[in-house]
């Protein structure tokens, strides 16, 4: 893909000097709000398949361009810091595969773009979302924040709410402000730690890159057995989910209708 | 009788109890949004009083310490100090990128750096480590500063050390600053003074945003400007110039390179150290950006190009048929690479399925790129179908100088949609959260009230701010929230008209079947007629639109039956609780103070009701009202209350069952944009903004309210389309006043002869039958008195009654799309005329006519206003010549039937030939017929602009642009006699710049006001000075008087406002004593709760200008402010400055003392229940000390302010809202609270200040509410008008009445014979009686239920057989109502 090529094109007076450097070169200073995405001076880029539809893209599904490099990606950094409990560590590196699963621009800019997730395939983020959840039990991983998501009906504030991304402010009115990164966030796996909480998705940029993750064909069904009981304890869980609007986006989602 | 008077909602009389119990609740007072009380753990805050901000009292808490970076000492490297401050906190992380790894690499020097943002310099122990770190700093840089009061403390401190400093770098900032800027031997000290061509680029435009567009084009035009430069000091310039470019450029790198440049050249350490630095990166100073695309674009079909060939979107989005919605965004926050806030609204918009093109500009003026980018250079079409404007700022000018025309030249050309969004910019996201103010008010002048200037919508705050990287990032509720409102707007412009669903909402205030669509000067139901008739015509679909305008009112309030006899309006929808459960997400938070729906309102026990009814596409609904109206406890002790569930179910019901495309409300004014919720900058808990959830909201709104549509625009993103009020007319003479008139007269002709004094005895007995007693000294009947004194009395009574007969009062109703005809303009006109104009070199009418006749029209007005018999008569004619004279002209600019025609054509042609001007014509067979023919022309040439304005017809027209999606010209709300630019209608109201006023000219009345109140009062109290004097400041008074109001209070109190290079007021200064001539008189000012919204900077500089004189080292008996303020300190044990709080008004998001609501209900006991009302609801006080603490309850101080009280005060703004037109006025009157609250139980005087005329009067109260009374309620030609507009004129004669019972209970002000008289009017006159009855029941019901509360409340002494017949017709009309046949 063409990058800054076509600026000096368009632009012959730019023609002698630098390129913009955007931000994704220098180590970001200390940030709240999630998750700044960490540099990635990785080079490493992927070999996917390219047998999956995508929701977004009705052309053809291939990505071969962003993935015509080598090197098939790792997984074993992240294994191994989940498997010592290093959800820290585990989360960074979960953000670093992401944008370089991605594909190359992601990797330039320094994060995902959310149109961008329709190239990341299905099993790599299976692959991911299953060592979440073989190290924590269940508790963590895309999932099951997919499940949480959809069981109060893909509202971001209660699902930030409820996977303690968001904290209650103490005023007149119920108000919620976003969880400060990295220092209010939990890193340890314990009862206290909400179910879902890692790992974090950055929220500066709204909720659209969540959204297309939680949304991917990945994570289609996965949570079928784990739908039961609880669902419509939550005070909103009734609401809105019934009137049709929502587009149906799991044909293995059974809606409760229970109060 | 007690039964007999009491509305529904009077409570049972053991109330008193109740509420002493209640008012131990802070629970209930304070708590004034909900709160789920469900399993939160520490649900027990919602107790507490919580203030919004803690510490300081500032609005913001950050500190500076998260910037700074000191750097770990090496190898015996100097150090480098850098001290910033900036408005863009966007600088922040770029900065510290760049000094962070300048230390890590750099081996010549070690960067010390530390960052302030100009808000936080506010802060006391802030800017004394500011300065401190000024003294051993090697550069300072300023960015942006152009807020007065930050600027000159930057200045101050940074001017000490400016010598010693190596370097001072300012960046486009207000002059005072720019001024440091020194590098070298170059220095902007002359900066405004010199003549070196260097400095006229700067000077070049005065006007507009040139400055920082001119130090852009500065940057262009480097090599031109270093050739008239002695070249030694080139090298110093053209250093300066790299630095401005290094700076607009933003990146970390670039910054790197800056630090590099400028510590190696000037930093002595450094001297001879060779430091390499790179040219800065130069990015477009204009262009398109998309976080994705390869590059940044200079032209849109390329972009376009791109956009088409993108690979993660699909064929939809990418294709012709998907909506554009254009972005405008600051390109600092690109280059800085603090971006994320704009990558979330372009995510939300591409993910919604709209296309956008996102432009950005480096300078201050935006109206070029916007027409450059997003206008079709070939077919001149918009290539956008909405536009929103990411930057908060005004288009062109930001922080700036702001050039208005400009914008919505360039706007208007595009056509379409402008919301203008805000990131948070003064505070954090968790500063703003906490505030019930909302925004920081700098921000809402900056970025909410100029915006609006250009016509710009919706002030969403899309973005928060992180406190310790200071930068922006999205709040994903909000972002969500505009973006689908965006794309809502976008769809107006793409659907057809016969698929587009419009809900016209109406109201029903106070709730009662009577008053089913009220609205201020408006027939509401013949308004919606007509354009139903006209949409119909236009393509869209009103099927089964019945015949007539009656027809459509029965409709919706049942059938004809349903004025007497219905419990319900006509139900549109029936919704059951659970379906309302899921379309309304904040259904349970209502649930704190209505309990579980579906509650008692807009309910039938099982489902919530929506009353309305569906026309085709088109479907009228009446909007729920607040519900506590009757309820005393929720008034008197709600700061606000929530939504009832029947409301929330009428906005989802339009939203997601109808699913209206926009919704228009209909007329001034409804209650959702009073819900509760932050001031400006809506939350995700705020209910306005839940309400009107994503439906566009047009709004028709009377062009004489500027306030309150401004309110309809912050709070429920209106577009507010403006009506014109009903053409005015004189009040005219009637009855006894008519016969008054006649004998003067007659006395003129004949006082020499014999019959003087037999006349004069007449005069006087009709005088007295007539009450003129109260307002003339009349001496006895048949007494002798002199030739002279006789003439004098002739001449009061003849000026009183020329008072009354010139009085303008709006006849009749408007209806929308129907303008007055040219006559009907005529006594507008001839008031418009008679005001001076020196900005247009225009003289009144008044003023030439006595010039020719040798006078001075301010002698005449004062000679006049003193009962000069020769005066009276000459101001008289005058007044007669005036109207003879626009009349003539009018006629002839019409045509037979009346219209106007081509006013232009005309006028040149009358122009043309001097004899032939018919004012001229009229006035030569008259006394004034030497007057000067060159004022005549211009002034005609003026009126004839006017007229034509006036009988335009734009309200139609702008609404179906609205609907078409389409810019909707802005245009200033206000007095069209004051200021014509309200004309034509059918503008987008704004208000203006809150830091424009107060103006010299504003000022200048200001005082005329004030001296002649003074002395009245002193001529009414044995020639003392009052001490301390109660008033009120009203919103819409201060718009349409650029600040009259505000700066009568700054002159009681003896200081002027201080204008800033930018003509903004930002600052006071005290006036000497010797100067001011007279004490300086204490006040107690009471802001109502629109203008506290609109203009909470004016409150902080009056709190500031109180304090400043309570310090004033002077005697207490020249400063009553002083005297009070040591008195209250001590009483209280407080220091002086904090009991010097004169400035009070509601708390946060609450407006108006309901006690106006108590009386329009009946709802009250006693009329201390009413002043406790009016206590606990406005004795908020804001403080210039904590302002980020919003306004805070402090009713001690504000009682023993008020207790000092000798006088009440207050403004009428405009001739068509008097005393009894509205219920404010005496909504905010203190006169018998004061009397309580005096030691001495002394009644204070009140006075009415009524500044609608060139001759500006101050008259007490009582005077006031006679001559209302007089020309309106009792006024034949005013009545007969309101009757002839059927159902709702009766409301408005009732509603006079009631409002005249509102004077008594709050101000004992009422004459008898006011309520006397009305009684015979409207009842002993059994035609009338039978007219008001049948036409509206309901209303008259009320009519005669007021009549009886007046008597039963004391205020109306009359016969047994009067009150005996008013029972009669009370349970008549009930048995009516109630559908029982005798």
């Amino acid at each position: 893909m063409t990058t800054n090529s076509l600026r000096y094109l368009h632009h012959p007076q730019y023609s002698s000097l630098k390129r913009l450097s955007t931000s994704e070169s220098i180590p970001p200073p200390p940030s709240s709000l999630f998750i700044r995405p960490s540099s990635s001076s990785s080079s490493s880029t992927n070999n996917l398949s390219s047998t999956t539809t995508f929701s977004l893209s009705s052309t053809t599904s291939s990505t071969s361009s962003t993935t015509s490099t080598s090197q098939p990606i790792s997984f074993d950094a992240l294994q191994h810091h989940l498997s010592t409990q290093n959800f820290r560590q585990a989360d960074e590196e979960t953000r670093r595969l992401l944008i370089v699963l991605a594909g190359e621009a992601a990797e330039k800019r320094g994060y995902v773009f959310f149109s961008e997730v329709q190239f990341i395939s299905e099993a790599d983020l299976i692959a991911i979302d299953d060592l979440w959840k073989q190290y924590s039990s269940n508790r963590f991983g895309y999932s099951v924040q997919k499940r949480l998501w959809q069981k109060v009906d893909k509202d971001f504030t209660k699902f930030f709410l409820k996977v303690g991304w968001m904290k209650k402010l103490d005023t007149e009115v119920e108000q919620y402000n976003y969880r400060a990164f990295p220092n209010e966030f939990m890193w340890e796996l314990n009862d206290e730690t909400p179910e879902g909480h890692l790992p974090l998705t950055n929220a500066l940029r709204g909720t659209q890159l969540l959204n297309s993750i939680l949304s991917h064909p990945a994570f289609e069904g996965q949570e079928d057995d784990e739908e039961e009981g609880e669902v419509g304890g939550e005070d909103g869980a009734v609401k809105g989910l019934r009137d049709g609007a929502k587009p149906l986006s799991n044909k293995f989602f059974k809606p409760d209708y229970s109060f | 009788m007690a039964s007999l008077v009491s509305s529904p909602f009077t409570l049972p009389s053991s109330k008193p109890d109740q509420i002493s119990s209640l008012s131990q609740k802070h629970f209930f007072l304070h708590s004034f949004l909900p709160k789920k009380t469900n399993n939160q753990p520490n649900s027990k805050s919602s107790l507490k009083v919580k203030c919004a901000v803690t510490g300081n009292g500032l609005f913001t808490q950050t500190t500076p310490e998260v910037r700074r970076i000191v750097p770990e000492k090496k190898d015996n490297l100097p150090t480098v100090k850098i001290v910033y401050v900036v408005l863009e906190a966007q600088y922040q992380s770029s900065l510290s990128n760049a000094v962070q790894s300048l230390n890590q690499t750099s081996n010549f020097a070690l960067f010390e750096v530390v960052g302030y943002l100009v808000e936080e310099l506010r802060d006391e122990s802030t800017y004394k480590t500011f300065c401190k770190d000024l003294e051993d700093a090697n550069i300072f840089i300023g960015s942006l500063i152009f807020v007065e009061e930050l600027a000159l403390k930057v200045k101050a401190a940074v001017e000490k050390e400016r010598d010693r400093l190596d370097a001072v770098l300012v960046f486009p900032s207000m002059p005072e600053v720019m001024r440091l800027n020194k590098l070298g031997s170059f220095s902007m000290s002359q900066l405004g003074q010199s003549k070196s061509p260097f400095f006229k680029l700067f000077k070049r435009k005065k006007q507009g945003a040139g400055f920082a567009d001119s130090m852009l084009k500065l940057v262009r035009t480097l090599p031109k400007v270093l050739k008239y430069l002695p070249s030694d000091k080139a090298q110093d310039a053209r250093l300066y110039i790299l630095s401005l470019q290094f700076w607009l450029g933003g990146s970390p790198d670039n910054l790197q390179n800056f630090l590099k440049m400028i510590s190696g050249s000037y930093v002595p350490a450094l001297k001879g150290t060779k430091i390499d630095y790179s040219d800065p990166v130069l990015f477009l100073d204009s262009g398109i950006w998309h976080p994705i695309a390869p590059s940044m674009y200079d032209d849109v079909k390329e972009y376009l190009n791109w956009y088409g060939t993108r690979r993660d979107v699909n064929e939809k989005l990418r294709g012709p048929n998907a909506p554009v919605i254009g972005l405008v965004l600051q390109r600092s926050h690109i280059v800085t690479g603090d971006e994320s806030h704009y990558v979330a609204v372009i995510m939300e918009l591409e993910a919604r399925g709209a296309k956008v093109i996102p432009i950005f500009a480096g300078g201050l003026d935006f109206s070029g790129p916007v027409e450059r980018f997003l206008i079709d250079p070939v077919t001149k079409k918009p290539m956008v179908n909405s536009v929103v404007s990411l930057t908060g700022f005004a288009l062109v000018g930001g922080p700036a100088r702001q050039d208005h025309p400009r914008a919505v030249e360039a706007l208007m050309k595009l056509d379409v949609p402008y919301i203008v969004a805000l990131p948070l910019v003064f505070q954090t996201t968790e500063e703003w959260l906490n505030s019930t103010l909302g925004l920081h008010p700098i921000q809402v002048a900056l970025q909410v009230a100029l915006p609006e200037l250009d016509g710009g919508m919706e002030p969403i705050v899309f973005a928060g701010r992180d406190p310790r990287t200071g930068k922006s990032h999205a709040l994903h509720k909000r972002v969500e929230q505009l973006c689908t409102r965006a794309i809502k707007w976008a769809e107006l412009k793409r659907k057809s008209k016969t698929q587009k669903k419009l809900a016209i909402t109406v109201f029903s205030f106070p709730p009662d079947k009577g008053n089913v669509g009220t609205a201020a000067y408006l027939n509401v139901f013949a308004s919606i007629y007509s354009v139903l008739k006209d949409l119909e015509k236009d393509g869209y679909n009103v099927e089964g639109l019945p015949e007539t305008a009656e027809a459509l009112i029965e409709d919706v309030i049942h059938d004809k039956e349903a004025q007497f006899n219905s419990p319900n309006l006509n139900v549109a929808y029936k919704m059951s609780v659970r379906e309302y459960q899921g379309l309304t997400p904040y259904a349970t938070a209502l649930e704190e103070n209505w309990g579980k729906p579906p509650g008692n309102l807009n309910s039938d026990g099982e489902n919530l009701l929506v009353y309305g009814k569906q026309y085709g596409n088109v479907f009228i609904g009446v909007q729920p009202t607040f519900g506590y109206e009757g309820d005393p406890m929720r008034l008197l002790f709600s700061k606000s209350a929530s939504p009832h569930h029947g409301f929330a179910a009428y906005y989802s019901f339009v939203e997601k069952i109808f699913k209206a495309d926009a919704v228009l409300h209909f007329g001034t004014h409804g209650s959702l944009e009073f819900m509760p919720g932050k001031q400006v900058g809506m939350s995700d808990v705020c209910y306005p903004d839940s309400l009107i959830g994503n439906i566009p909201n047009v709004y028709y709104y009377a062009a004489n309210n500027p306030s309150e549509a401004t309110i309809a625009k912050r709070r429920s993103y209106a577009n507010t389309i403006s009506y014109l009020t009903p053409p005015a007319e004189n009040a005219g003479l009637y009855k006894g006043l008519k016969q008054l008139s006649e004998l003067i007269s007659s006395y003129q002709s004949l006082k020499d002869s014999g019959r003087g004094q037999q006349i004069v005895n007449s005069i006087i007995s009709t005088a007295k039958q007539c009450n003129l007693d109260k307002d003339v000294q009349l001496p006895d009947e048949g007494e002798e008195i002199s030739a002279k004194e006789r003439d004098l009395v002739v001449g009061k009574v003849y000026s009183k009654i020329m008072e009354i007969e010139s009085r303008l009062l709006p006849c009749g109703l408007h209806v929308i799309g129907e303008p007055p005809s040219a006559m009907e303009a005529v006594a507008t006109l001839v008031n418009i005329a008679a005001l001076d104009r020196p900005e247009d070199a225009i003289i009144s009418l008044p003023a030439i006519l006595a010039g020719s006749v040798g006078r001075n029209i301010e002698d005449v007005y004062r000679g006049s206003d003193k009962g000069i018999l020769k005066d009276v008569e000459l101001l008289r004619q005058i007044t007669e010549a005036s109207r003879g004279a626009i009349s003539a002209f009018v006629e002839r600019t019409t045509n037979k039937k009346g219209q106007v025609v081509d006013v232009a054509d005309k006028l040149s042609s009358i122009l043309g030939f001097g004899i032939n001007e018919p004012w001229i014509q009229y006035l030569s067979s008259t006394k004034f017929y030497r007057a000067d023919r060159e004022n005549l022309r211009v002034l005609f040439e003026f009126l004839g602009e006017c007229l034509k304005l006036v009988v335009a017809d734009n309200e139609l027209g702008s609404l179906k642009q609205a609907l078409e999606g389409k810019y909707v010209e802005p245009g200033p709300g206000g007095d069209p006699i004051r200021n014509p630019k309200v004309l034509p209608t059918g503008k987008n109201i704004h208000a203006l710049d809150p830091q424009a006023i107060p103006t010299a000219a504003a000022m200048q009345s200001a005082k005329i006001v004030v001296d002649r109140l003074i002395e009245r009062q002193k001529v009414d109290n044995g020639g003392k000075y009052p001490e301390t004097i109660a008033l009120v400041l009203w919103g819409t008074d201060n718009i349409k008087t650029y600040g009259e109001s505000l700066a009568q209070v700054l002159w009681m109190i003896g200081v002027r406002p201080v204008a800033d290079t930018f003509g903004r007021v930002n600052r006071v200064e005290a006036v000497s004593l010797e100067e001011l001539g007279r004490p300086r008189i204490d006040v107690v000012v009471n802001c109502s709760g629109v203008f506290r919204d609109l203009f909470i900077n004016q409150m902080n500089l009056l709190d500031r200008a109180v304090k400043m004189v309570a310090e004033l080292d002077e005697p207490v008996e020249q400063n009553y402010v002083r005297k009070h303020a040591f008195e209250q300190a001590q009483a209280l044990g407080i220091e002086v400055r904090e009991a010097a709080t004169r400035v009070f008004s509601n708390a946060s998001g609450s407006y108006s003392s309901n006690v106006n609501l108590a009386v329009e209900n009946s709802s009250w006991n006693d009329e201390k229940q009413l002043q406790d009302m009016y206590l606990s609801r406005k004795s908020f006080a804001f403080d210039c000390d904590a302002p980020g603490a919003g306004m805070t309850e402090k009713r001690k101080v504000f009682e023993m302010a008020l207790s000092t009280a000798d006088a009440t005060f207050q403004n009428l703004d405009s001739s068509e809202i008097s005393l009894t037109d509205v219920s404010h006025y005496f909504d905010s009157d203190p006169t018998n609270l004061v009397q309580n609250l005096r030691k001495d139980g002394k009644k204070p005087s009140a006075y009415i200040a009524d500044t609608t005329t060139a001759n500006a009067q101050v008259r007490t109260l009582s005077e006031t509410v006679r001559l209302d009374a007089r020309t309106k309620l009792l006024n034949p030609k005013w009545y007969e008008g309101m009757m002839s507009s059927g159902y709702e004129g009766v409301r408005e004669i009732e509603k006079r009445l009631t409002n005249t019972v509102g004077w008594s209970a709050t101000s004992g002000q009422v004459d008898n014979w006011v309520y006397e008289e009305a009684n015979s009017t409207f009842i002993q006159d059994e035609n009338m009686l039978n007219r008001l009855m049948s036409t509206n029941p309901n209303s008259f019901r009320k009519l005669v239920q007021t009549f009886l509360e007046a008597n039963g409340r004391g205020y109306w002494e009359t016969s047994e057989d009067n009150i005996e017949r008013l029972r009669q017709l009370y349970s008549e009309v009930e048995d009516k109502i109630e559908g029982i046949d005798r």
